[in-house]
């Protein structure tokens, strides 16, 4: 099942509606994080090192209509911390439905059987299950066995509902392109109906700080990930913005168009950085220095970041922004990136993922986890 | 250089934790440099104003000014919902008071952990934090 064309035409006519206004920052997805908490403790998070009293609160109901409303944004993205140990989760979902937003509820699926009953199957729904990649892969990136294994289950009931269903996949340095795309088969195999991958960003106060992939890195990973694609994989993402993960594009980042809200307020400047909050959308936009972020600013924080939610924007803006844009997306859109230098490097690739080697001789004494 | 060139920031999840310090206010700079840090902490801090008046909880926010009067964090009371803006010219103290949630946690600790777990025979499961 494809992205609804409801969708696709309710995007495409706010990007264009924003143009006409000639309005120059605007959002085009509001990631709601309704609370911190979470019931993993993934290595590469950096989203849930809270004292306990700001780990237990959460949004209301009425802060995320009203930040969803007041934002203006066609698509809400709500990830976490675990969306689904909010209390509240059905209510919100079902509100932002309500006011014709297109929801994607991102989760661990850990929680899924006992909450499916708070949910309907909709056009405006889709659940986007958060899988790293192959059974051993996912289950140590999230720091828990067997999660894997609930994840796909929880695909099978999502599909067998009628509910839509994407992945989400952050790849990190060491991930093995075999294995991703061995991965994506699978999932695409179980009929989802699409798949979202990023890079992974180097959160200051994420653990995993060593094995954030710089853009270098990166490129080469996607080139070999994404070059000479099975035909049956779908995307629930720009097309452009995946040639930019694969070297073929270059984008500055658009930090306002993936705005991020939850219990401080609106955060500054974007999902991934912590530079303070502001208490309205319009406060946000008006006095955040734009310029102090992105590739071009110098800004050391943002350097190797090539996330979604900065470059996603970006590529969206490329598509509506001319003729040439649009007939790009077109074409990418049917392009299997054919490329026999990426097969190559592919086929002689060599990665030994983490979980796959024992490194323990080289590691000095540190403090330790739990 | 282009921008393929770059290399990976620094290690910043291993630092030193600054959970206990406090902090001398006797100058601007040291104000400014410790409510920066205070910023940045993953943990409670302890304010006492020129009042007397105390407030621990979490500083999510900061706005330098031109002015210490000017400049202001916000605090989330740790027992309360009510978000407190305190210049900074009215701090008397600071204390790092809290447990520091971002301390001692590394790749190389979670990767050491998993790999002995595995070889023990034992899972090697991470929990979140409690929320009690």
């Amino acid at each position: 099942m494809p992205v609804p064309v409801s969708q696709m035409w309710t995007v495409a006519t706010y990007v264009l509606r924003q143009k006409l206004a000639g309005r120059k920052r605007y959002p085009l997805v509001v990631m709601l994080e309704v609370l911190f908490r979470c019931n993993l403790a993934c290595a590469g998070c950096g989203k849930i090192q809270y004292p306990a009293h700001v780990l237990k609160r959460q949004l209301t109901p009425e802060e995320c209509f009203k930040a969803v409303e007041e934002s203006g944004a066609p698509i809400v993205n709500i990830p976490g911390g675990e969306p689904l140990l909010h209390p509240q989760i059905g209510e919100i979902v079902e509100g932002l439905i309500a006011r014709g937003k297109y929801v994607y509820l991102c989760t661990n699926a850990l929680l899924l059987k006992e909450k499916l009953h708070l949910f309907q199957p909709s056009k405006y729904l889709t659940f986007t299950i958060h899988l790293d990649g192959e059974r051993e892969h996912h289950d140590f990136s999230v720091a828990r066995e067997g999660t894997y294994e609930k994840a796909i289950e929880a695909i099978r009931l999502l599909l067998e509902k009628g509910f839509r269903v994407t992945t989400n996949s952050t790849l990190f340095d060491g991930a093995d392109p075999k294995s991703v795309r061995r991965f994506m088969d699978t999932v695409m195999d179980m009929g989802v109906e699409g798949m979202m991958i990023s890079p992974g960003y180097s959160y200051e106060k994420a653990p995993d700080q060593s094995h954030f992939l710089a853009q270098d890195g990166a490129r080469e990973l996607y080139r070999q990930i994404l070059s000479n694609r099975s035909k049956k994989w779908r995307f629930n993402q720009s097309p452009l913005f995946l040639e930019f993960l694969m070297g073929r594009r270059d984008y500055e980042c658009t930090p306002w168009g993936i705005p991020t809200y939850n219990i401080f307020g609106w955060q500054k400047p974007c999902y991934l950085l912590q530079d303070g909050y502001a208490d309205s959308f319009q406060e946000l936009i008006d006095e955040t220095e734009w310029a102090n972020y992105g590739h071009g600013s110098g800004n050391p924080k943002c350097q190797n970041c090539m996330v979604h939610s900065g470059f996603e924007p970006s590529a969206v803006n490329d598509t509506f922004g001319s003729l040439g844009g649009l007939v790009a997306t077109a074409r990418a859109m049917f392009n299997r990136y054919e490329d026999p230098a990426a097969l190559e490097a592919l086929e002689k690739s060599n990665v030994v993922p983490a979980h796959a080697r024992n490194p323990l001789v080289h590691i000095k004494p540190q403090e330790s986890f739990q | 250089m282009t921008s393929g060139d770059v290399k990976p920031i620094a290690n910043a999840g291993e630092r030193a934790s600054l959970q206990g310090w406090i902090p001398e206010l006797a100058s601007e700079e040291e104000i400014r440099e410790a409510l920066e840090k205070a910023f940045d902490y993953r943990g409670d801090v302890t304010i006492t104003r020129k009042d007397g008046t105390v407030v621990e909880g979490y500083i999510f926010d900061r706005k330098p000014g031109k002015t210490l009067r000017e400049s202001l964090v916000r605090v989330l009371p740790k027992d309360s919902n009510q978000r407190q803006s305190i210049p900074y010219s009215e701090i008397a103290a600071l204390a790092f008071s809290g447990r520091d949630t971002a301390a001692g946690i590394s790749f190389h600790a979670w990767i050491r952990r998993y790999w002995e777990k595995r070889a023990a025979g034992e899972s090697y499961d991470l929990a979140p934090e409690t929320h009690e």
